[in-house]
Parts: structure tokens; C-alpha cells; sequence
């Protein structure tokens, strides 16, 4: 009967830490620019999402600085594809002076960035990296594929910030938290 | 007493004979299993036949035709089938491609030609007419996509070397496309890569994505449209495809993707039997196919490195690979300046293959400095796309197959007939930028292929089996894995999984050198300071490819598979 009531109050507890964690998570407010440091794949991904969240977006996969006017969010979904950076007819050099540009004029505008990293460990090494390491301080709060993290590196540069990670394990399950970030 | 001799010596005779049965008879193959690590060379073993393709699942559909009695033609016929279930990405009914075929008996080496053709609407300015738009009318819409020549390709193959029907060895696809599999990592990750294709022309709800979204390594992949129309095929053959129903969807497909294929293209597609290409190296013979595959390039790029020593440079040497480089530099000069479909266009093949032009090449390749000028021919872009795949089969009679398809970039033009469950190609990108040269775009035209699937001959006596896909990276891709074999004695598998290099020229002019970072850094600064831009790929990068290949080792009586883990290869044996 004790053992009954320890658990009941132990749930209980632990539904008040998932509430009280999830009503400390930052807000964001639509519309939403999307875009991707990196040229990879997975900002389609989120632009679906952002849809059947019922996020107001725009998906500008080029977008810069003066792109920002108009939108009171940021998504910016990390790692880089070389396929995608070719089609898009940008080097890695170019593509990084788009982000920080982009990240310089977020910065001023005030306007708060969700960073996503969906593409899991394919989506990591050297270059993707780069882009991951250039972003993150930046970002008001991070949702990244739990294998993509297996070496922790958003671990260990979300808790240098205090950003708020949240690990899931399919990229589907990004629609939750996007939802949750998005509510008013 | 003599009959009682002979009685004891007849006896005795046949005890002995009884006896020496199980030490004659093959001993099993004791192999280790594959490593954790899918990049560590790894081989195959077999002792009679052998399948190794780039999912094992359409491996196993190889081997249960063999093993039921089929030819390597049958098993190559069901390994293609199945890879269109289990790698719909890469190939399948709605491409094409290249077969090279070598039958023991007849000791007869022989190419199935199975390309992709244009519509007989297509005219040389209809990718050049729609300006900076011309790379979305090149890969997604209607223009993109050839007359599919897979089944007329596999059917040729059956009818005249095969033992089986079509039906019989569309069979294991066609249960793997309705009992389904689970995804793999390559499968998941081609999925994300191609997304944006698959939504914009398949739509959310296809089969190709999971609840609109792409499919996790691990999710359950079923196909049962796919499996609805093999089976259409099965019972009906092939004028299902090229005359009947699925003609009429293909067509309504493509051109309401603004298209221009007719009913009559596909009526009057056929595939056809050609001479293979010959060519040799360091006393091996090579076959391999004729334009508008790249065999000839390949044989270009190793009859340039005849004449270098190459095994006393050394494996991953700078001087090696800034060699081979500036050979392939100059080699996709020639390939721009002159491959096309040989129908149409007058491929210089002799020339191209003669020791002196061999020469010519290797001693305009310094050893100082890279050349900053090549045959200034007009080239199209290389596409990062690997798509493509490739698999090989030896049976227990000796016959082979070395077979190459396609449906070009992966997930090909992402146009999927309505209710078919089969991707339509989008190989008319493999025509040339321009609406002049060999290879422009024309009617009834097979655009050039980067394709070479080749056998390797040893004093007389087939000694590899081997192809791979990855774009333009194919033959150079080849021409390393055959110098890794020959001049540097690597193992089949350690030959394919070793790092691996590419460039070319464009416009005359040097481009990057794309590289394995697996490559010594010292190496590396070594060809920068010859003037090479070097642009660091993935340590195993599907850019490069995922070889396949069969070595038949005489001495010891085994048959070797190799299969690239930069895809999902696999093979098997018995």
C-alpha cells in the first residue's frame, strides 16, 4: 500500500519536472523564416513539420540577413551537404559568411533562433561541425536527432550556454517540440 | 586362385574409391564473419558460384535462381529485378543500362546495350531553350526522362543465354516487394537527401515516404504497387510495359510533367546485343562495353598508366595519385570531345585506344606541376549524385555477368506513374549542356554513359568480374581499383574499400581534386604544393561509388566477392 502511494507521488513528481521543464523552454512567435546552415536536405523536413504545426513560415533556403525583415523567429536547421551546397552553386566559405551573416542580423533584430540538427550522424563530421559550432551559442533553444549527438557536442555546447537541448530520436518526433516552442 | 586374385583386386579397387570419396569431395569453407566495422576489407568466399550486388537481399534472390538450378544470366536477370524492390533509388524497370555477358562454354564475351533513349520529339535545343531553368528540365520534369530500357534489356538477356523465364525470376522481387524489409542507413539517408525531389513530383502520400516524411534506418518498407505491376509483367511479359497499360501511365506521367514520350517511343524501344570493347593491361585483357558506355575511357586511363611505374611509386603516393589525376583530367577531354551514342555519332574508339595516343598523354603529364590547360572541349557539370548500381554472378558453369543500371540521380526524375510504385529515370540529363557536339540531345539518341562494367582476363582464364555506379567517378573509380589490384596487389575487397580520388576537366580547365580524407595529410599538402585544388570529401563517400566485384582465385579454388561498403554491398557464395 506504501510502495502504491511512494509511486503515485513519485509520478507525480516527475509529471510536475516535465511540466515545469517544459513551461521554462523559451518561446518563439510566427512567422518563421526557415533555413539551413549548410545547404543540407533536412530543411524540407522542417518546413513540413513547421506546417503540420501550424507554424506561419517561409522556407528560404538562400536567405540572408534582409530576409529576416518581417519574421519574428528564426529556424535554422544545421549541417552541411555538399550535394546541396553544389545545387545551390555555393562553397563552403560562401555558405558560412551567408549564416553568420544571417546570425548578425538576427542578433540585431532581436529576433530568437530555434537551431535543428535532424540529420543524425550522417549529418556530422569536419564540415558539419563547422556550421554546428558557428550556430549553437547563438540559439535560443536546440532539437537535435539523438544519434547525432552520440559524441555529445550539443550536449557539451548547450550546457557552455545554458540552451535548452531537446533530444529525440526520429525526426518525427520534432513535431512535438516544435509545437510546444511555437504555443502561445 | 587367379579369379580369386582378380576378385580381391576388383574388391579391393573399389573400397579404395569408396574411400577416397570424402577426402575428394570439397571441404566446407571455413570464413570468418564479416567485421563490425562494414569499411574493413572484408571477402566473400565460394567455391562454385557466386552473387554480390548492393543489398543482400537482392543477393539472396540471385543465389535461390542458381541455386534452383538458373545460369548467371537468370541470377544477374533476378539480382536487377530485386534490386529495383530493395534499392528502388538507384535502378530499376523504369532505367537502364549495361550487361556484359561471358559464356564458358562458348568461351564468347558478349554486351547487352539496355541505355535509356530519348523520345523521337527531342531536338538539340530543349534543355539550352530554357536557359537558367535548364538543370530542373535536365533532372524533374518530363524532359528529364529516356524510354526506360531495363526489361527489354533483361528479356534480350533470358531469351537468348537465360534458362529461365522472365516470370520465373521476377519471382523473389516480387515477394520481397509485398512481404517488405526494413530501411537501411544508406536507404534512409538517400530518402532525406532526395526529400524535396520525392514531395515536389511523388507527393506526400507515395510510397516512398513514410507518412509524408522519409524513412528511418530500421522502418518497415513494403511496396505492394511495385508488386502489383512486376506481377502484371510477370503474367503478361514485356509489351505489358512497352505496349499495354503501364505504357499508357508511363506516358500520361511524363507528359504531364511537360514531357514529350509517346506511345510509340516506348512501342518501338529495343534493346541490343554489341560487341565488347578489348583492351589490355600489364598482360591482362579487358573486356568491357563499347560507347556510349565509358569502357573506352577506362581503357584510355590504363593504357596512360602502362607506361608509368606505377607499383614503384607506391600505394596513395602524391606522385600516384597527381599521375592518375591529370590522366583523368585529360581522358574526360576526350570523353567530351567525343563519346556519344555511336548510332548517331562517329566514336574514334581505335584512335583513342592506340599506344600512341597513350603516350601522347603520358608525356604531357608533368611531374612537377599540374597543367593548368587540357583539350579545351565543351563539358557539362558533374553532378554530385552516386545513384547507379551494379552487380556481378558467376555460376557453376564459368558464365558470368557484370551488370550496370540506372535510373540515373537517385531516386531518378522522382515521377512515379500513377499506381505503379516504380521511379522513372531522368538519364537525358547525361546529354551534353550543348545543342551541338557528340553528344547533344537528339531523337531516339542514348545519351552518353559514365557505365563500365568489365571483365578481366588472366592468361586466357577470367580472373575479375567487376563495375560500379557513381557518375562520372565510374571509370576512374575502376581504372584505381584495377591498379590497386594489379600493380599494387591488393585484395579484391581492400582494392574497393581503399581511399579513393577523382577530377576532371571543364572547358579545358583544370577542376578540384575530390579526395578520401583517409589519405595521409603529408600526401595531401604534397599535391596541393603540385597545384592540385583539393576539395575533402567523406572518408567512404558514396560520391565515389559502391564497386562491385567477383575474383576467381585458381590456385586455391575459391571465388573472392567484394562488395563496397560505401553503399550497402554485399555478397555470397557457395
Amino acid at each position: 500500500m506504501q510502495g502504491k502511494k511512494a509511486l503515485s507521488i513519485s509520478l507525480i513528481f516527475i509529471f510536475w519536472l516535465f511540466i515545469s521543464a517544459q513551461s521554462n523552454l523559451p518561446k518563439f512567435s510566427s512567422p518563421a523564416l526557415i533555413t539551413s546552415a549548410g545547404q543540407n536536405a533536412e530543411v524540407q523536413m522542417v518546413a513540413v513539420l513547421a506546417k503540420r504545426a501550424g507554424i506561419e513560415h517561409n522556407l528560404n533556403k538562400l536567405a540572408t540577413a534582409q530576409d529576416l525583415a518581417g519574421f519574428k523567429s528564426l529556424l535554422l536547421v544545421l549541417g552541411a551537404s555538399m550535394k546541396g551546397l553544389g545545387a545551390a552553386g555555393l562553397d563552403l566559405n560562401k555558405e558560412m559568411e551567408r549564416v553568420r551573416g544571417l546570425l548578425k542580423g538576427a542578433e540585431e533584430k532581436n529576433i530568437p533562433i530555434l537551431c535543428l540538427h535532424l540529420g543524425g550522424e550522417e549529418r556530422r563530421g569536419a564540415q558539419s561541425d563547422e556550421f554546428i559550432k558557428a550556430c549553437l551559442p547563438a540559439a535560443r533553444m536546440v532539437i537535435v536527432v539523438k544519434s547525432g549527438n552520440k559524441d555529445g557536442l550539443f550536449t557539451r555546447l548547450c550546457q557552455e550556454k545554458g540552451i535548452p537541448l531537446i533530444e529525440i530520436e526520429r525526426t518525427t518526433e520534432a513535431l512535438e517540440p516544435l509545437k510546444n516552442a511555437f504555443a502561445q | 586362385m587367379s579369379k580369386l586374385r582378380a576378385e580381391h583386386f576388383w574388391l579391393f579397387l573399389f573400397l579404395a574409391i569408396i574411400g577416397l570419396i570424402p577426402a575428394c569431395r570439397t571441404a566446407p569453407i571455413k570464413v570468418a564473419p564479416p567485421p563490425a566495422d562494414r569499411h574493413l576489407p572484408y571477402e566473400y568466399v565460394g567455391r562454385k558460384a557466386m552473387v554480390v550486388a548492393a543489398h543482400p537481399l537482392a543477393v539472396e534472390a540471385g543465389l535461390k535462381i542458381l541455386k534452383a538450378g538458373g545460369n548467371a544470366i537468370d541470377a544477374a536477370v533476378a539480382t536487377a529485378c530485386a534490386l529495383n524492390v530493395v534499392e528502388p533509388f538507384a535502378s530499376g524497370i523504369g532505367g537502364g543500362g549495361f550487361m556484359i555477358i561471358y559464356l564458358a562454354r562458348e568461351n564468347k564475351v558478349t554486351v547487352i546495350n539496355f541505355r535509356d533513349k530519348a523520345p523521337s520529339a527531342f531536338y538539340p535545343e530543349i534543355f539550352t531553350e530554357k536557359g537558367e531553368e535548364a538543370p530542373v528540365w535536365r533532372t524533374v520534369k518530363g524532359t528529364a526522362v529516356g524510354v526506360p530500357g531495363a526489361l527489354a534489356g533483361w528479356d534480350l538477356a533470358l531469351r537468348r543465354y537465360g534458362t529461365k523465364r522472365l516470370a520465373e525470376v521476377m519471382q523473389p522481387a516480387i515477394d520481397l516487394a509485398e512481404k517488405g524489409f526494413k530501411v537501411s542507413e544508406t536507404f534512409s539517408s538517400i530518402n532525406k537527401e532526395e526529400y524535396e525531389k520525392i514531395l515536389a513530383n511523388a507527393g506526400e502520400k507515395t510510397v516512398y515516404l513514410n507518412n509524408g516524411l522519409p524513412y528511418e534506418p530500421g522502418d518497415e518498407f513494403r511496396n505492394p504497387e511495385l508488386a502489383r505491376t512486376l506481377r502484371l509483367i510477370a503474367q503478361k511479359g514485356i509489351d505489358v510495359f512497352y505496349k499495354g497499360e503501364l505504357a499508357s501511365k508511363i506516358v500520361r506521367a511524363v507528359r504531364e510533367k511537360e514531357g514529350l514520350m509517346t506511345l510509340e517511343d516506348l512501342a518501338s524501344y529495343r534493346a541490343v546485343e554489341v560487341e565488347p570493347l578489348r583492351g589490355q593491361y600489364r598482360g591482362t585483357e579487358i573486356f568491357t562495353i563499347p560507347p556510349p558506355g565509358s569502357g573506352l575511357h577506362l581503357l584510355q586511363l590504363l593504357n596512360i598508366a602502362s607506361f608509368w611505374p606505377v607499383s614503384q611509386w607506391g600505394l596513395n603516393s602524391a606522385r600516384y595519385l597527381h599521375h592518375l589525376t591529370e590522366a583523368m583530367r585529360l581522358v574526360f577531354a576526350d570523353r567530351e570531345a567525343y563519346l556519344g551514342d555511336p548510332d548517331y555519332v562517329q566514336v574514334p574508339v581505335e584512335k583513342l585506344l592506340s599506344p600512341d595516343s597513350a603516350r601522347l598523354k603520358a608525356n604531357l603529364i608533368r611531374s612537377d606541376r599540374v597543367l593548368m590547360e587540357y583539350l579545351p572541349e565543351e563539358i557539362k557539370e558533374h553532378t554530385e549524385a552516386g545513384n547507379t548500381t551494379h552487380l556481378c554472378v558467376i555460376d557453376d558453369r564459368g558464365n558470368a555477368v557484370a551488370l550496370t543500371q540506372s535510373i540515373n540521380l537517385f531516386f531518378g526524375s522522382g515521377i512515379i506513374p500513377e499506381g505503379t510504385g516504380f521511379i522513372l529515370n531522368n538519364q537525358l540529363d547525361d546529354f551534353a549542356s550543348t545543342s551541338s557536339g557528340p553528344n547533344a540531345p537528339g531523337p531516339n539518341r542514348r545519351p552518353a554513359s559514365s557505365m563500365a562494367p568489365l571483365f578481366l582476363f588472366q592468361e586466357g582464364k577470367l580472373k575479375l568480374i567487376l563495375g560500379s555506379p557513381g557518375g562520372t567517378r565510374i571509370f576512374p573509380s575502376l581504372a584505381e581499383i584495377i591498379i590497386n589490384i594489379i600493380d599494387f596487389g591488393l585484395s579484391l575487397d581492400e582494392a574497393i574499400e581503399a581511399p579513393r580520388f577523382f577530377s576532371y576537366s571543364q572547358h579545358g580547365r583544370i577542376r578540384p581534386l575530390s579526395l578520401e580524407p583517409r589519405f595521409p595529410e603529408a600526401i595531401i599538402k604534397e599535391l596541393e604544393a603540385l597545384g592540385h585544388k583539393i576539395t575533402i570529401r567523406e572518408p567512404y563517400d558514396r560520391y565515389f561509388g559502391g564497386a562491385q566485384g567477383i575474383l576467381i582465385d585458381y590456385k586455391r579454388g575459391l571465388i573472392l566477392g567484394g562488395a563496397d561498403s560505401r553503399r550497402d554491398g554485399f555478397g555470397r557464395g557457395y
